[in-house]
C-alpha cells in the first residue's frame, strides 16, 4: 500500500468533490475570480473586492454551463458579497465542524478563475480568537493559512482533507497573508445580507487621529493614547452630543480608544440607535456625553 | 501517525531517486547550467529552449558524472523546447506518464539544479493545466501550473508524479510558489515536428508497457 499514493488521490479527490460547489464569477473585467455555492436555490457567496458590478454577472457552473446573477448585498468590512443567481438548481458542498479545526491541519485553497477547478496546498498557520479586520469588521475567529492564492482564487473555499468547506478566501482582508473567513462569519453575513440587502455600520460622524495622552492621565486611565476630533461633521451625531472639534476621546461605552481601531469595533451595526457614553478630554478635564449612534451609509 | 509521515518519506524519496539518473546538467559554456531530462537511452535530452538559446560549445554532465559535448538537435522558442544529443547508450529513462490525465490536486516533485544545487527537489500539487490558466491565458499554450518552489535551475528539469512518471518539464516561475512546466504531451508534439519520431516511438512503445 503507498501512502503516497493514497495523499495524492485524497487531495485529487477532495479537490474534485469540493469542487462541485464552486463556481467562477465574472464581475470585473479580464480575471474572473470564484464563488462558493451557498444554497441550492442560486445564493452564491463570493469575495467582495471581486465584484465590480451589480447586473449581469456571468457565473461558470462546474458542469461547464453558465448563467447570470446579481449583487444581493455586500460587505466591505468582511470583504464578501452575496450573489442570486437565476439557476436554482446549484450543487452545495458540505461545511466542515469548525470545532475539529487545528494550526497544522492540511487544507486545499479552491478557485474557478477558468472552466476547471484548481486547487493550491497548505496547512492551518494560525488560528485564534475573533479578530477585528482594518476596515472594521468582525471575523468570528482568525484562520490564517499558508496556501497559495493563484490569480482568481480569491472567493473560493478552504476546504479540508475529506472535501468539505472551512471558509471562504480571500486576499484582500490582509496584504500578504492568506486570510479565511469562517464559515459562522459567513453565515451571519449571508443572512443578513439576503434579509436586509447590507450590514449596518455604527456612525459618530467626527474625523480623528491618535494623540498621547498627557503622563498623569495616561497612568490613571491606562492608556497611552486616545483620538483627537480634527474634524466634526455638522448635524452628525457627535455633534448633537456637544462633542467639540479638539475634544480627546478616550472611551465609548466604558471601551477604551486609543486608536481608529477600537473606534470602529466599537462601532458594530447592533449599537446602531443606541445612547452610549463618551468619555472625551476637553481642557484637561474628562467629562462625559451621551451620544446616540447613528447609522452610516 | 508519525509512521504514516516516514512511510510518506520513504515513497517520496524512492521515487526521486529513480528519477535523478535521469537528470542531467546542461553547460552552455557561459558559466551557467541548467537542467535537461534523458528522454531517450541512445542520447536524446529535453531541456528548455532558453537554456541553450544561442549558445556554442554546449555540454552536458550525465549523472554518472561523464561530462560530453551535446549536439542541438531542434529547437522551439515558442515551446520553450530543446532536444540535444549526446553520444552514449544505454542511458536510464523516466517512465512516461499521462500529462492529460492530470488532475488539480495530485502531487508532484520538480527536479533540477536550483541555484546550481545538484538534482534537489520540491514538491507540492498540481493547480491546474491547459491552455487557459489566469496567468498564462495569452499564451495560448498550454501549462502545468504547480504550488512548488521552481528556482533558477530547474529549467529543463522533469515534473514527476508520484510513481516517478514523467509528466512535464520544468520551465518557467510564475511566483515564489508557483512554477509552470511544459506537459510530456507537449514535448512528445516537438519532437514529432522535429522528425525525431524514431525516438518518439521509442518512448511510445516503452510507454505501452507501463500502462
Amino acid at each position: 500500500m503507498s501512502v503516497l499514493s493514497d495523499l495524492s488521490n485524497a487531495l485529487a479527490a477532495a479537490t474534485e468533490n469540493a469542487g462541485a460547489g464552486v463556481v467562477r464569477v465574472e464581475a470585473r473585467p479580464r480575471l474572473p475570480a470564484s464563488g462558493i455555492v451557498w444554497s441550492a436555490d442560486g445564493v452564491i457567496v463570493t469575495a467582495h473586492h471581486v465584484v465590480e458590478q451589480e447586473d449581469n454577472i456571468g457565473i461558470g457552473l462546474p458542469d461547464g454551463k453558465t448563467t447570470t446573477a446579481k449583487l444581493v448585498g455586500r460587505d466591505p468590512t468582511t470583504d464578501l458579497a452575496v450573489l442570486r443567481a437565476q439557476s436554482t438548481s446549484l450543487t452545495t458542498r458540505a461545511w466542515a465542524d469548525p470545532a475539529v479545526l487545528k494550526v497544522g491541519h492540511i487544507v486545499l485553497a479552491l478557485g474557478r478563475p477558468g472552466e476547471n477547478v484548481m486547487a493550491t496546498l497548505g496547512v492551518v498557520s494560525a488560528l485564534g480568537d475573533a479578530w477585528r479586520t482594518p476596515a472594521g469588521g468582525r471575523l468570528d475567529r482568525y484562520l490564517q493559512t499558508d496556501v497559495v492564492m493563484y490569480p482568481g482564487f480569491s472567493g473560493g473555499p478552504l476546504v479540508d482533507a475529506s472535501g468539505q468547506f472551512i471558509g471562504l478566501n480571500t486576499s484582500a482582508l490582509l496584504r500578504g497573508v492568506g486570510l479565511t473567513v469562517p464559515v459562522a462569519t459567513l453565515r451571519s453575513v449571508v443572512e443578513t445580507l439576503l434579509t436586509k440587502g447590507r450590514i449596518s455600520r455604527g456612525y459618530l460622524g467626527v474625523g480623528a487621529q491618535p494623540v498621547r495622552l498627557p503622563e498623569a492621565l495616561a497612568k490613571q486611565l491606562g492608556q497611552e493614547t486616545g483620538l483627537l476630533a480634527v474634524s466634526v461633521e455638522p448635524g452628525g451625531p457627535a455633534e448633537k452630543a456637544g462633542l467639540f472639534m479638539g475634544d480627546t476621546l478616550v472611551s465609548l461605552v466604558d471601551q477604551p480608544i486609543r486608536h481608529l481601531d477600537d473606534l470602529l469595533g466599537a462601532l458594530g451595526g447592533d449599537r446602531v440607535g443606541a445612547t452610549v457614553k463618551a468619555r472625551v478630554l476637553r481642557g484637561g478635564q474628562l467629562r462625559d456625553l451621551n451620544v446616540v449612534i447613528g447609522e452610516r451609509e | 501517525m508519525s509512521n504514516l509521515i516516514q512511510q510518506l518519506n520513504d515513497e517520496m524519496s524512492s521515487a526521486v531517486e529513480g528519477v535523478r539518473k535521469s537528470l542531467v546538467e546542461i553547460h552552455n559554456g557561459h558559466g551557467g547550467a541548467g537542467a535537461g531530462t534523458i528522454w531517450h537511452s541512445d542520447g536524446l535530452i529535453i531541456t528548455n529552449a532558453h537554456v541553450v538559446r544561442g549558445r556554442r560549445g554546449l555540454k552536458v554532465t550525465l549523472p554518472d558524472k561523464r561530462t560530453l559535448p551535446a549536439r542541438l538537435l531542434a529547437h522551439d522558442d515558442q515551446h520553450d523546447l530543446a532536444a540535444l544529443s549526446v553520444d552514449a547508450t544505454g542511458l536510464p529513462t523516466i517512465q512516461a506518464g499521462d500529462s492529460q490525465l492530470l488532475k488539480a490536486g495530485q502531487w508532484v516533485m520538480a527536479i533540477g539544479h536550483p541555484w546550481g544545487i545538484a538534482g534537489a527537489v520540491t514538491a507540492g500539487i498540481v493547480i491546474g493545466e491547459g491552455a487557459q490558466l489566469p496567468e498564462m491565458a495569452a499564451s495560448e499554450r498550454e501549462w502545468i501550473a504547480v504550488s512548488l518552489h521552481l528556482r533558477p535551475g530547474h529549467s529543463g528539469g522533469p515534473l514527476v508524479d508520484i510513481d516517478g512518471r514523467l509528466v512535464g518539464i520544468n520551465t518557467m516561475i510564475a511566483g515564489p510558489d508557483v512554477g509552470m512546466a511544459v506537459p510530456a504531451h507537449v514535448v512528445r508534439a516537438f519532437l514529432h515536428r522535429a522528425g525525431l519520431s524514431d525516438a518518439v516511438d521509442a518512448t511510445a512503445k516503452q510507454r505501452n508497457n507501463y500502462v
